[in-house]
């Protein structure tokens, strides 16, 4: 029986991870809105979203034929690169090697590059819109489903994890449709260090446990890999922003 | 689409090729010796997370110095 404190990772670490997905989502699907109309807009996220039900529906019963530790490990090691890969444009980005992600500037992007594209329209249908809210929707949702697996399936806890999934996704959406602008004033490095550190604990957890190891503590472990991942990345900005600072 | 679809997917995992290279070497590497009964299961634990860890500073410190300042 998982602790609470596993419950309370699963569930923080979903909603965080999904929240950055779907903030990213909705600022493209925002700008077809806005510069195709809301018809392609809401039609090709709802495509995508039946899409996902259809991947859901299709690997979800997979998950109960493969054995748990062949699935932990598969799981863990695509934590890992997931999570370490997060970490690593975090940290960069925190260093100010790589530039901030700007959803407004995003947005404003998007926004150009749709109103100046073909209008493509096929039987009353703007294509190119709902192409365009169907990948991102689709993608991100993609990044959404393996994230709730992954942080969820190693326990049992997949109905956590997709709790904190679908909140994160009806906050998104919600404030969204009520401002109609990208949520730009989001914490979205912080947000993405902080899913990082989780995914990369996550991730050395399941990995060793698949292979036998018999982690110190059981489940608090993984609060000892936040620790560990979280001291190595603020050594990594506070040994190297200063020089980047320098050069610049 | 598709295409792309499938790079953006694979891009989710692989962002720079060395990290994820060091994660799937050190995973098969403590695999191997956890596997075939060589390293005890404390030595596996130890290897991945000091490993793990040391792949991400490595990578960082790559980057940070190859990488021109706030390009």
């Amino acid at each position: 029986m998982p602790n609470l404190t596993t419950i309370i990772s699963v569930a923080g670490a979903s909603f965080a991870a999904s929240f950055v997905e779907a903030v990213e989502a909705l600022t493209v699907v925002l700008a077809v809105g806005l510069a195709r109309g809301w018809r392609p807009a809401l039609s090709g996220a709802a495509a995508a979203l039946v899409a996902l039900a259809l991947i859901v529906a299709i690997l979800g019963p997979l998950m109960s034929v493969v054995p748990i530790r062949a699935l932990q490990f598969v799981v863990g090691v695509l934590l890992l690169m997931f999570g370490l890969r997060w970490l690593r444009k975090a940290i960069l980005r925190a260093i100010g090697i790589v530039a901030l992600h700007d959803e407004d500037a995003a947005f404003a992007r998007e926004t150009r590059e749709l109103s100046e594209a073909g209008r493509g329209v096929a039987h009353g249908f703007d294509w190119v819109g709902g192409a365009t809210a169907f990948k991102i929707v689709l993608m991100e949702g993609i990044e959404v489903v393996f994230i709730v697996i992954a942080v969820g399936a190693g326990r049992g806890l997949l109905g956590v994890a997709s709790a904190g999934a679908l909140a994160a996704c009806v906050v998104v959406a919600a404030v969204g449709a009520a401002i109609h602008r990208p949520l730009a004033r989001v914490p979205e490095n912080a947000l993405k260090f902080a899913v990082g550190v989780m995914l990369s604990a996550f991730g050395l957890f399941w990995t060793g446990e698949s292979l036998g190891v018999a982690w110190p503590g059981s489940d608090a472990a993984i609060l000892a890999f936040i620790a560990l991942f979280l001291a190595v990345a603020f050594g990594l900005v506070a040994l190297l922003k200063p020089r980047a600072a320098a050069l610049a | 689409m598709i295409g792309a679809i499938v790079k953006e997917l694979i891009g989710l995992f692989v962002d720079d090729e060395l990290l994820a290279a060091a994660i799937l070497c050190v995973v098969a590497l403590v695999s191997v010796l956890t596997l075939s009964g060589v390293a005890p299961d404390w030595l596996a634990g130890l290897l991945l997370t000091l490993a793990l860890p040391a792949a991400l500073a490595a990578s960082v410190l790559r980057s940070a110095r190859r990488a021109a300042p706030r390009k």
